[in-house]
């Protein structure tokens, strides 16, 4: 099990963060924090959210 | 103990007025030359156009300075102001001052927002604004004590140089046992040897028992304040300050509002940004993931070593514990490194406390000039700001000085000897202390990228042509740290900023590049309407922008316009309405930005810069200059000649291509600098026409003649 902006979601064995934002299936979104971790979408694909993992949405409409 | 004396020149006793609705209603001027004080009312006309903040700085500046009059002038007037909503404690990021005066590096207005304590001190003292004017030759501290209601004029002898120790021993002189009580505004060896000076703004940590301090960095005002003699600028003020210290129109709905915006920074940012605890250090590998850091002087924009400059590595640098820069804010981003020993200079071997970095810093003095290693980017920070020098103007004129050398531009004879190649750490921090002494290369390097380039250009022959492309300036301003040759919204929000490409008037890049908001040349411009409106009303009323859209609301996605967080601009147009009582709505805050925004524009123009030909962009901001950059992203450029010029590229050469590529870029800049002027109002040329001042309700006699001098009369 894994936590996205504080509400459990499933995990499975070789979960990539692209699959996870596909079945949370919201708006499109930029860069994610895997517990301290930020990472962007051109990692998506390859980038797989460990068991146990708090997930959070970065809409990035800010910076600067 | 630093051995210093300071001599009372002058004593002005004052009745401070009380604070209704956010304002002071009167200004103070300080003329530094017949060292003579007064104050001056604010008028109604003041607060209905100007606001405060910023907007009374400038109406302060105009009426101070003649086209004809240079930053160095002893006329050209340094204006520090709040504005009517600064000095909130219970609202987040409300305790900003607003600096102002012509620009050493621009020769035209320069602006710059920062935190510590010193503008609402200085409101609450009982004035809304500080302009201060005249020269001395004689080093000056200039004391604002508001509990004692006195301005004092000193005369000071052997202080310390640097604005790191300088801070601390002014704090302690004028505290009487509570530091919390003073704020301390100076500039250092740096500001007055260099045209990119910065100011430090401090405010005392009771929990790390030291002065901390903030920067106002763009455009040299640092540099205008040393010029003056003016050594230091120091507010007392009782500390004890509530919501009610503002006197608004309607406490408890200020109260309701500021809970609401404050309690939910509690909740999401540990969800978002974790700004409590990194600042804006989230930023760096984001950048890097999507190609906008700058690297090499902005020719990449990511870096196989950027994540040693990254958010994992300062959160493990940075000292935990609150680091607000005003009372009760709950973004408190500015963190510092506690205990850092630097290597070089004349705290070399000496534990300090580093306030930063924060992401412009990083990327300025790190990754654009190929410094992947953080510790000397914190020496770096803390060699800048002791110093008094701007760490983006600092990093961009170095970078570009750096591929000069690497392009043979320039050499070993004109350096001094020094090796300027990127990621050549010792040198980087050796220019740094030569800026502050004045001396070697680093004095010219302190002049900015613009002298620079007729500096290189008159005097070693290097090739003007090619620095016009690699020089990351304009208007006179050394860019900010972001790349921007994919988002032609921000070559916009850069270029088409009124004080020079700095990205507090508009930061597009994500909704451009990443998101794709706004697709059309219409919609880009709608952006450059809207978001610098918003931007500027920040510094109109004594605010920080990032609570506004760097925390959101968690349904801020489903909203009909998620960019402008329009949750967040109501609460603010309540909080405006709650303090001084003129009731607003999100499109009337709009409305207030314009008049002023309008207003400096038209400034511009009559310091002689206000038109198109201005808004122009060095190249290396557009697209790829050197083959290098083009073939190292060949297949995005590649397939953007081929899709949106349908050029047949096939039997090309790279250099065909570029010239391609940059016909194509150059005309899309000015296509929306049309589409741009046209949404605010202005004439092709970008000078606002007489019907938008006339909407504006800034068409004072001045401004009208200053539109027919310029053939606008319509």
């Amino acid at each position: 099990m894994i936590r996205v902006g504080g509400k459990e979601h499933p995990w499975r064995p070789g979960l990539t963060v692209a699959a996870l934002l596909a079945e949370l299936s919201g708006p499109e979104c930029p860069v994610v924090r895997i517990d301290q971790t930020y990472v962007s979408r051109p990692h998506f694909d390859h980038t797989l959210v460990p068991d146990g993992a708090d997930v959070f949405l970065i809409p990035m409409i800010a910076g600067g | 103990m630093t051995d210093y004396r300071l001599t009372l020149g002058k004593t002005f006793a004052y009745q401070r007025p009380s604070i209704e609705r956010g304002y002071a209603n009167q200004t103070l001027h300080v003329d530094l030359s017949a060292l003579e004080v007064s104050t001056r009312p604010v008028t109604p006309q003041m607060k209905d156009l100007f606001i405060g903040g910023k907007g009374f700085d400038l109406w302060l500046l105009w009426n101070a300075v003649k086209p004809t009059t240079r930053w160095n002038d002893p006329e050209n007037a340094l204006c520090i102001a709040c504005g009517p909503l600064g000095g909130t404690p219970a609202y987040p990021g409300s305790g900003k001052s607003i600096a102002a005066t012509l620009s050493p590096l621009t020769g035209s207005v320069i602006d710059s927002n920062v935190g510590g304590y010193f503008g609402p001190y200085l409101k609450f003292s009982g004035f809304d604004a500080v302009e201060i004017q005249g020269k001395s030759q004689a080093d000056i501290v200039v004391y604002v004590d508001g509990i004692e209601q006195t301005v004092q004029v000193y005369s000071a002898m052997g202080l310390p140089e640097d604005a790191y120790t300088l801070s601390a021993v002014l704090t302690d002189h004028f505290a009487q046992g509570k530091p919390r009580n003073i704020s301390v505004v100076s500039a250092g060896p740096g500001a007055k040897n260099t045209f990119f000076g910065c100011l430090n703004f401090s405010w005392y940590d009771p929990k790390r028992q030291r002065a901390r301090y903030k920067q106002a960095g763009r455009g040299g005002i640092g540099t205008v304040f040393a010029d003056k003699g003016l050594r230091a600028l120091v507010a007392r003020w009782d500390a004890g300050i509530s919501v009610d210290t503002n006197r608004p129109a309607d406490r408890e709905r200020l109260k309701a509002v500021a809970k609401r915006h404050a309690r939910e920074i509690v909740a999401l940012d540990p969800k978002q940004n974790e700004m409590a605890v990194i600042g804006t250090t989230h930023l760096v590998t984001i950048m890097d993931d999507h190609d906008l850091l700058p690297t090499h002087n902005f020719r990449f924009g990511s870096h196989r070593e950027a994540a040693n400059l990254g958010q994992a590595v300062f959160r493990r640098l940075f000292d935990p514990g609150y680091d607000g820069c005003w009372m009760g804010c709950t973004v408190a981003c500015s963190h510092g490194v506690r205990d850092f020993v630097p290597l070089s200079g004349p705290y070399a071997g000496v534990k300090v406390f580093v306030d930063g970095p924060e992401y412009e810093t990083i990327a300025g003095c790190g990754s654009n000039l190929g410094i992947f290693d953080p510790h000397t980017v914190i020496e770096l920070n803390f060699y800048c700001d002791a110093y008094g020098l701007d760490t983006i103007s600092v990093g961009t004129a170095l970078a570009f000085a750096t591929e000069c050398f690497e392009l043979g531009l320039i050499t070993r004879e004109h350096t001094g000897g020094l090796d300027l190649y990127f990621g050549n750490r010792a040198a980087a921090l050796a220019i740094v202390h030569q800026m502050a002494r004045g001396e070697g290369f680093g004095a010219v390097v302190g002049q900015g990228v613009r002298r620079m380039k007729t500096h290189f250009a008159e005097r070693y022959g290097a090739d003007p042509k090619m620095m016009a492309d690699i020089g990351m300036e304009a208007k006179g301003l050394e860019f900010s740290e972001y790349m921007t040759k994919e988002s032609l919204a921000q070559q916009g929000g850069y270029g088409l900023a009124l004080k020079g490409p700095q990205h507090d008037e508009a930061w597009l890049i994500f909704l451009d590049m990443v998101h794709n908001f706004m697709p059309t040349f219409e919609q880009k411009a709608e952006a450059l309407h809207w978001f610098p409106m918003f931007r500027t009303w920040f510094s109109l009323c004594g605010l920080c922008k990032l609570p506004w859209n760097d925390i959101i609301p968690e349904d801020n996605k489903t909203t009909s316009e998620p960019a402008k967080v329009m949750k967040h601009v109501g609460w603010y147009a309540e909080y405006f309405s709650a303090v001084t009582g003129r009731e607003s709505a999100p499109d009337d805050l709009i409305r207030m930005s314009e008049a002023v925004y309008n207003f400096q524009r038209l400034f511009n123009l009559r310091m002689g810069f206000g038109r198109r030909a201005h808004d122009s962009l060095p190249y290396r901001a557009v697209g790829p200059v050197t083959e290098l950059e083009y073939e190292s992203r060949a297949e995005r450029y590649d397939k953007q000649l081929a899709d949106t010029c349908q050029a047949d590229i096939k039997n090309l050469s790279t250099a065909e291509k570029m010239a391609l590529l940059r016909m194509h870029r150059e005309q899309q800049y000015e296509t929306l600098k049309d589409a741009v002027y046209r949404r605010r109002g202005w004439t092709p040329e970008g000078i606002p026409t007489l019907a938008t001042v006339r909407r504006l309700k800034i068409d004072f006699p001045e401004v009208v003649a200053l539109l027919a001098a310029h053939g606008v009369t319509a």
